[in-house]
């Protein structure tokens, strides 16, 4: 069992990251449209929920005004800045 | 808001205001010890719970004063109708006769869809789940559990390739129980092998947070595998498979049920195969709990044969154990699950379990003769076990297609589902979390690297939504077309006016099922009976089963069809209601004016129950008004009635006939007025008719003063003794 359990530890998944979206208050279409342009851009592997929140701080703004933006495909770039090349794993 | 058992179920009640329900409570809920030292009635159980404070009894319930003992076991129903407004009515019904799981089937293809449905769009087989269609059959079960006074458990499938959103959604919403097994996924919905268990882990996760219970999917093996009975040892390893894994997610082994289902049914000897399996896997897995499902392998469209393996399989879980016994419509084979087998379903599982009570105490496994059968079943489970990690583990197994191959392990026949690790729906889509992943919120499975300074993971956030429900956003509908709203503005103008339509499981659905025997063989009798319902004026008539009595003899059809038109319920005619005296008036008669009728079956008929509980003071009979009475047994000659009435100075002759042949009653209600004017005692005696057949109309015309029919009471017989007394007193 060791190697599963360890597999799902070390893993998150486009449903993973969007259910972490919808636990933080966003709705399932914003969490969609969020987490496939996460994944697209490669930042899946630091949490959804965190992409949002660094963003957010950045831009001093509520994250969910930033997610929903974010959902509709602005400040992907910041992100990227934020995160990228930080700490890979 | 609150139902009435009178008044139905309020669909756009239901609809109001939705965005801001909340469940009333969370979590599985297992039946509740019996509060009365598991006394019903005058029957002493040893496996029965709580009783409901509003319920409809068994068929024979009527006979031990409507007592309705329920089970130790929940016991499911399975809804699939596709429109949840349809449904949640189903679900009331079957509360009603026992159901305390509702097992709500997806709409066909939700396991592919990549993200949460939203809005009440109409399904396939099943609804599509949705935040509105969950929250609104909440709020419905809500009501439902306080009308007959037992919660409800709500469940559906936490599958597919949306498995932790799903969860998140039930565990929001008070769903109660869900099907998770990556296992499932990963064979019958071709999704990625690793996607799957990634998934799942987080969705069990969740799940566990709102204590919703784990079914498990192993037994879908029996259901897709050539002979169930060869896929006994690997039904074993799928189930520690899940098990294991969902414990070691963070599951509480209390919460994990185990779906078994008796592999074989008659015409192979099944009881013995089915016997030691139970047995097995209750041994092996005996920290966890079992849900007992019903066979559907073997189920044709005959409702009689699916009853008997069902009746079959309950007797196996009395023996055995089950903590749920599931029940699957016996017109499963059929694809058609209609309410009233729906409901037929629950009633068998009650009907057994029931019946069963206590059978454990005198009745066991021979553990001595089935030992080396057990023992051969584990072995092989546990080299099952062995040649998947000789392979290189799980996901090489399901490539090499080890899993719902037809042999008997170690047999392998090369036929088995094969599912490649980096392939199938989904794949590549699973990420390496990185060392600064961060998820700012609870109940989150894995590697989580929490900020400097902050203690619970969702404090960045103020709190997540399984904390604080407001933060759930409610969609309502997406599809102006496909929607609630829609579907019932077609029903809710019939609704206002009371036009009535059959109905099978949608409003207005019209349709209706014929029995007809065709004397002829059964091509001939197919085109006939289709004949025979388009000249009935019936739409769209079907056949849906067909027994052969005999190739060229006779063939019996059952045929499905829609009636076309709808009635009006304010222009019924109903036959009036006799109003009965009261209990006090007719007591006080009879004190005053002593009374006394003989009584018994006529003719050449033996059955004496109704008569008996129209007569006992223990049924609430006449006896209990202070009528006295003379029995006069079974098969009386109406001689014989007359000259006993005579003898005894009795004021009334009440006849029994339950066999109604060719009008044998008809004839013997004649006789007996005409003997009595012979005898010229017509005027002094009053003649009463009963039986489940008779009706007032014909026993008057046939010489009687009276008949009654099914469902008479004491109270109605004596009521119109006292009160054509009265009327004659009142006349003199």
């Amino acid at each position: 069992m060791d190697p599963l359990v360890k597999l799902a530890y070390e893993n998150t998944s486009p449903s993973i990251e969007r259910s972490v979206l919808l636990r933080m208050g966003f709705n399932s279409l914003e969490a969609k449209g969020f987490v496939d342009k996460c994944f697209e851009r490669g930042l899946l592997g630091k949490g959804a929920g965190h992409v949002v929140l660094k963003v957010s701080e950045a831009l001093k703004r509520d994250y969910l005004a930033i997610g929903r933006e974010m959902a509709e495909g602005k400040h992907w770039e910041i992100a990227e800045k934020l995160l990228k090349g930080v700490n890979v794993g | 808001m609150s139902l009435e058992s009178t008044k139905k179920l309020d669909v756009d009640d239901i609809l109001t205001d939705l965005a801001h329900y909340r469940p009333k409570r969370k979590g599985w809920h297992w039946r509740e010890a019996h509060p009365n030292g598991k006394q019903e009635g005058s029957y002493q159980y040893e496996e029965i719970s709580k009783p409901l404070s509003q319920s409809v009894p068994l068929p024979a319930g009527r006979y031990f004063d409507h007592i309705d003992p329920q089970p130790q076991e929940i016991i499911t129903a399975e809804i699939a109708s596709g429109r949840f407004e349809d449904d949640i009515r189903r679900m009331r019904m079957a509360a009603w006769h026992g159901a305390d799981h509702i097992m709500v089937i997806r709409t066909l293809g939700q396991s592919h869809f990549d993200g949460l449905i939203e809005g009440t769009p109409e399904g396939t087989g099943g609804v599509p789940i949705t935040r509105k269609e969950v929250r609104a059959t909440r709020k419905a079960l809500d009501l439902i559990e306080e009308e007959v006074g037992r919660p409800i458990n709500f469940h559906s499938y936490v599958s597919g390739i949306a498995g932790p959103e799903v969860a998140v959604l039930f565990a929001e919403e008070g769903v109660n129980g869900a099907h998770q097994d990556p296992q499932y996924n990963v064979l019958y919905r071709g999704i990625n092998p690793i996607r799957s268990f990634v998934d799942a882990a987080v969705a069990k996760t969740l799940m566990a947070s709102a204590d919703i219970l784990q079914i498990d999917g192993a037994h879908n093996a029996n259901a897709s595998s050539k002979v169930a009975w060869k896929v006994m040892p690997e039904l074993l390893v799928q189930h520690a498979i899940n098990s294991a894994f969902s414990v070691r997610v963070g599951m509480d082994k209390s919460l994990i049920s185990l779906s078994t289902v008796p592999p074989m049914t008659s015409p192979s000897p099944s009881f013995r195969l089915n016997f030691v399996y139970a047995l097995t896997i209750r041994e092996l897995f005996k920290e966890f709990r079992f849900r007992a499902q019903m066979n559907t392998r073997y189920i044709e469209s005959d409702l009689f044969d699916a009853t008997r393996i069902h009746v079959l399989d309950a007797v196996l879980s009395r023996l055995t154990q089950a903590d749920i016994q599931s029940t699957i419509t016996p017109d499963e084979g059929r694809n058609v699950p209609w309410h009233i087998n729906s409901i037929r379903g629950v009633e068998t599982a009650k009907h057994t379990l029931v019946a069963m009570d206590g059978m454990k105490k005198y009745i066991g496994p021979k553990t001595e003769v089935l030992k080396d059968e057990m023992r051969d079943l584990k072995i092989r489970a546990i080299l099952y076990m062995e040649d998947i990690l000789e392979n290189g583990g799980y996901f090489e197994a399901v490539e090499k297609g080890f899993f719902v191959d037809s042999g008997y392990f170690p047999e392998r026949n090369g036929d088995g589902i094969t599912r490649k690790k980096d392939g199938e729906l989904g794949a590549g889509t699973v990420v390496p979390r990185e060392t600064d992943y961060y998820a700012p919120v609870c109940h989150h499975y894995g590697y989580n690297a929490l900020p400097p300074g902050v203690e619970r993971a969702c404090d960045p956030i103020g709190g997540c939504t399984l904390d604080h429900p407001e933060k759930i956003q409610f969609v309502d509908e997406l599809d102006e077309n496909d929607n609630v709203d829609v579907r019932r503005a077609t029903v809710r103008e019939s609704e206002s006016k009371g036009m009535l339509k059959p109905e099978v499981e949608w409003k207005n659905d019209g349709i209706i099922q014929l029995d007809i025997t065709i004397p002829d063989n059964p091509d001939i009798a197919e085109a006939a009976a289709l004949e025979i319902a388009n000249r009935l004026g019936l739409e769209e008539p079907t056949v849906i089963s067909k027994t052969i009595l005999h190739p060229a003899e006779a063939t019996y059809v059952e045929i499905k069809a829609r009636v076309p038109f709808f009635v009006d319920r304010s222009a019924l005619r109903l036959p009036e209601k006799n109003v009965t005296l009261s209990e006090e008036e007719i007591t006080r008669y009879v004190h005053e004016n002593p009374l006394r009728v003989v009584a018994g079956t006529v003719g050449n008929d033996e059955h004496s129950v109704g008569i008996r509980e129209i007569l006992d003071i223990k049924h609430g009979g006449i006896e209990k008004f202070g009528i006295k009475y003379t029995y006069l047994g079974t098969s009386v000659p109406v001689e014989k009635m007359i000259d006993a009435a005579i003898e005894t100075n009795s004021k009334a002759i009440l006849c029994s006939m339950i066999i109604t042949h060719n009008d044998v009653h008809i004839e013997e209600m004649r006789k007996i007025h005409q003997l009595c004017i012979e005898k010229g005692v017509r005027d002094r005696l009053l003649l009463i008719a009963g039986g489940t057949q008779i009706k007032n109309e014909t026993a008057v015309q046939a010489g009687m003063d009276a008949g009654f029919g099914r469902g008479t009471k004491g109270i109605d017989v004596a009521s119109f003794i006292v009160k054509t007394f009265q009327r004659k007193k009142a006349g003199d």
